[in-house]
């Protein structure tokens, strides 16, 4: 039983990981079809910005953590103003491509000017421990970030529906020019659908840390890869597909690291991405998909 | 004039630009810049390669990189003598521990696993089209990347794999290289190419005029995946010693970089921006370490070629999204400007009886 | 208040607008037609700043507008319904109506200008919670129109707004237009269905091929089968 629970929270808490992750990328891409390779950078810069931070003036853990996520917020925003603005009209390639240069000028601009070594990052020590829910011993941090993500979704849920803002977000994935036509300004919907995705990633960045403990420049890349295969398992550009593929990848890759031989273990991701593969090949327009050809707009 | 001759004759002038430097190399380098060029060989056959597919279908591949490595593992495992295989690789799948080929055979079969592999792979991903197809190239490098640093019994996991024998010379990297840019050229000219790429311009209007689209994407993914593994033959039997890391993200975006600075859409776009790159690989590199030791990764220096290439990706995206050439062939060009030259040349003979009525 | 010299309009090399001059006046409704192809999206598009015009001017209320980008253009109160409606699939009647007067900061006056429109418009009253594509073609138009009206502009574009409706539809539609004119809106009303916009337009042009080829009073024009024929094709089929 105790068992049966951890794993489940185990589950919940990857699955929810890879959804944070996963709706900032398709938050961006239904906006202005920009696959952005970047993404995962914003959780690695997130990180470097907690080092930074312990290094210089934060003595306390905690103060870190809205740190993190602040950071990752502003890199997105940086990312648009400085990278994607010039390619904003392109077709999905060219700013796929533009995505994937800025992600490697970060990673090695960090190589350079930081370490290529991982470096240590302070956590707050009560994240790390484990929590008494109903008499079973639960890890802390799971428990935080399947909270988290649930309330991260109710506020994104609450933001698409009550706010202007948000309105003018989902009216822009369906009809961008519609929506300059309401007077509505392109550049802060763009900027409001960054600043979504990057507070997202800053929030599964806290976890990602907790979890490893230190900092690298490529860091970045897996979960990213996890969230974009978990885009295309839910249907690319779909919200709600990003979520739905976010968890089951999750518990995917859960249930193989519970139940693969411990020969085979390396493997995991391989055969994640193999069944993904597979589920493809039988849905090529993903769980929720009901595109032509996946990735274009309506 | 038949597509192959015509083909033959327009690529004359290039493949005569490879001989040339294979020629001036050969003549008055040093064992060093034999390597340099050799090293450029093997990243122009890759950029080749991904020129089939990116320039073909429009999308952008990951994945290329595995092709190259499937390649040279292939020939690592096949061609290693007998006694070091049973140092490096004893327990072997399949009673390959016990297998030695020759070269040729072991290079065919390299070839025509690779392509047996690409086709496979290929069936899902022109499936898919689009930025999902792109993705899945980035799943399929992650996963033969796994695979070889896992499967420690067959390619002895994330240690290199060492004492293949060191075969080939300088023209082997010029014959793979021309060959490469034959079979680019002959599959964009080829009625095949020529409809992807109407494809890639307009999905829906090819689709609806009867062009095949997944088969045709199929097609350049299988042909480029072989190609590819041309390259990957290339770097194992010139250099003797191969390692999962030779085929991961740092090839990725060197081919990547060096494809999309010349412009993705033509093959001489491919050449060019390899050439452009490896030579400011090489003065960034001597400018920045003094003493050079031969080799290509050079831990010290990664980061900043990487930090460069990366900036050569986004400046090129931003501003000149063609590339170099912007899609077309050098002939192409060639006719453009000897075309304007001409017409400027009418223009001024044009005006000059009027200036004179003035 | 609208004033067109010389505009232009490309796409690459093909030209889809050629020097066309014409002008708005307060309280006019203009009607624009042409057959299909004939530039009239392309011009409507371009004033509003949706695509850029290649060459020429465009003036609203005295001001230079040319280069100003869309949703500056809208917050100046001129505006466009988009040709094939347009509406945000997957959004409420009552969201399309929000976003339409994501221009206007006084609340009160916000829900005023909703009444009204509630008003005109009742049968969006009735679908006010229900997802926008689950309207009809014409109740979609109709939406698409206070939409675009929630921006309480001063001159409101039509681009095609009979556009695959049924002809009892289109009366309903061009009734509304009427009203409309009467409340003093300016209008500009892109249309293919010639005789119908006539009636109700005050002055009309007529684009061929991207070039202006007629331009005076609707009644002129709808009196003369000859210009008809000539311009519009009308009565040959």
């Amino acid at each position: 039983m105790e068992y049966f629970v951890q794993q489940t929270i185990n589950a919940l808490s990857v699955g929810g990981e890879y959804a944070l992750l996963a709706l900032g990328l398709a938050i961006v891409f239904s906006i202005m079809n920009l696959v952005n390779f970047a993404h995962g950078e914003l959780i690695t810069l997130g990180g470097y910005a907690m080092l930074f931070s312990a290094a210089w003036f934060v003595s306390d853990p905690i103060y870190l953590l809205p740190i993190c996520v602040l950071a990752a917020t502003g890199a997105a925003i940086l990312f648009e103003r400085v990278a994607f603005r010039p390619v904003r009209n392109a077709p999905e390639t060219t700013g796929l491509l533009t995505a994937f240069g800025v992600s490697i000028v970060v990673q090695n601009a960090l190589l350079i000017f930081v370490a290529t070594r991982p470096k240590p990052v302070p956590i707050p020590d009560w994240m790390q421990g484990t929590i008494q829910i109903a008499g079973l011993h639960l890890p802390m941090v799971q428990v935080l970030e399947t909270s988290c993500t649930v309330v991260a979704a109710t506020g994104l849920i609450l933001l698409l529906t009550k706010t202007n803002l948000g309105l003018a977000m989902r009216a822009a994935a369906k009809d961008f020019t519609v929506v300059r036509l309401m007077g509505i300004k392109a550049d802060r919907v763009i900027l409001g659908a960054f600043a979504v995705s990057g507070f997202l990633a800053g929030l599964a960045a806290v976890f990602i840390l907790a979890r490893r403990g230190a900092v690298d420049p490529m860091m970045g890349f897996s979960p990213v890869l996890k969230a974009f295969v978990a885009c295309v398992l839910g249907g690319f550009g779909s919200l709600l597909g990003a979520a739905v593929g976010g968890l089951s990848l999750g518990m995917l890759e859960v249930l193989l690291q519970a139940t693969l031989p411990s020969e085979v273990a390396g493997f995991r991701d391989a055969i994640v991405f193999l069944l993904v593969g597979a589920v493809l090949i039988w849905r090529p327009t993903g769980l929720l998909g009901k595109r032509v050809e996946l990735g274009d707009k309506e | 004039m038949g597509l192959v001759s015509a083909t033959l004759l327009r690529s004359l002038a290039p493949i005569c630009l490879l001989i040339a430097i294979a020629g001036l190399v050969m003549s008055i380098g040093e064992p060093y810049q034999i390597r340099v060029a050799y090293i450029f060989f093997i990243n122009l056959t890759a950029v080749f390669a991904l020129q089939i597919y990116m320039g073909g279908t429009g999308h952008a591949s990951f994945g290329h990189a595995a092709f190259q490595g499937i390649a040279a593992y292939s020939v690592a495992i096949l061609m290693t003598p007998l006694a070091l295989k049973r140092l490096l690789i004893p327990d072997a799948p399949f009673g390959l521990a016990a297998v030695h080929l020759g070269a040729v055979p072991s290079i065919l079969i390299a070839l025509v696993l690779t392509g047996v592999i690409a086709y496979i792979v290929g069936l899902a991903i022109s499936r898919l089209g689009g930025v999902a197809a792109e993705i899945a190239t980035l799943a399929f490098l992650v996963i033969v990347h796994v695979i070889f640093t896992n499967w420690i019994e067959l390619f002895r996991g994330p240690r290199a794999f060492y004492g293949i024998p060191s075969i080939s010379n300088l023209y082997w990297g010029l014959g793979a290289a021309i060959i490469a840019l034959l079979i680019a050229k002959l599959f964009r000219d080829s009625p095949y190419g020529v409809q992807l790429r109407a494809a890639s311009d307009n999905l829906l209007a090819a689709r609806a005029m009867g062009v095949p689209v997944e088969r045709l994407r199929l097609l350049a993914w299988t042909l480029s995946g072989i190609v590819m593994g041309m390259a990957g033959i290339l770097l194992a039997t010139y250099l003797g010693t191969i390692a999962p890391s030779s085929f991961y993200f740092n090839q990725t975006f060197l081919i990547m970089a060096m494809l999309l600075l010349g412009g993705m859409r033509s093959v001489s776009g491919a050449l060019c921006g390899t050439l452009v790159i490896s030579i400011g690989s090489e003065l960034t590199r001597s400018l920045e370490s003094g003493p050079v030791i031969a080799g290509i990764d050079l831990p010290a220096m990664f980061g900043l070629t990487g930090f460069f290439l990366g900036a050569i990706i986004v400046l090129v995206m931003s501003f000149r999204r063609e590339g170099l050439l912007g899609g077309e062939e050098f002939e192409d060009l060639f006719r453009q400007w000897k075309l304007k030259r001409k017409s400027a040349a009418d223009e001024t003979s044009a005006d000059a009886p009027a200036k004179q009525e003035a | 208040m609208l004033q067109l010299t010389d505009v232009s309009v490309s796409y690459g090399p093909i030209q889809a607008v050629r020097n066309v001059s014409a002008t708005v006046e307060q309280g006019e409704i203009v009607a624009l037609l042409g057959p299909n192809g004939a530039g009239k999206t392309s011009l409507v598009s371009s004033i509003v700043g949706i695509i850029p015009v290649s060459s020429g001017s465009v003036g609203f209320d005295g001001e230079d507008i040319t280069r100003t980008p869309v949703e500056s253009i809208v917050r100046k109160g001129l505006t466009l319904t988009p040709e094939g409606r347009r509406v945000f699939a997957g959004l409420s009647v009552a969201e399309n109506l929000r976003l339409g007067a994501s221009t206007q900061s006084d609340r009160a006056a916000v829900e005023e200008t909703l009444e009204t429109y509630l008003e005109m418009f009742p049968i969006l009253r009735e679908r006010y919670h229900q997802t926008a594509t689950t309207l009809s073609g014409g109740e979609q138009q109709m939406l698409a129109i206070a939409r675009s009206l929630m921006s309480r502009p001063r001159m409101l574009m039509l681009d095609e707004p009979s556009l695959g409706l049924a002809p009892r539809v289109v009366e309903r539609i061009f009734e509304h237009i009427v009203e409309l004119k009467q409340s003093g809106l300016t209008m500009l009303v892109v249309e293919q269905n010639a005789t119908e916009a006539l009636a109700f337009a005050d002055r009309a042009y007529v684009l061929a091929s991207g070039k202006l080829v007629f331009e005076g009073a609707a009644s002129e024009l709808a009196s003369s089968d000859r210009l008809m024929e000539a311009y519009l094709g009308t009565g040959v089929d």
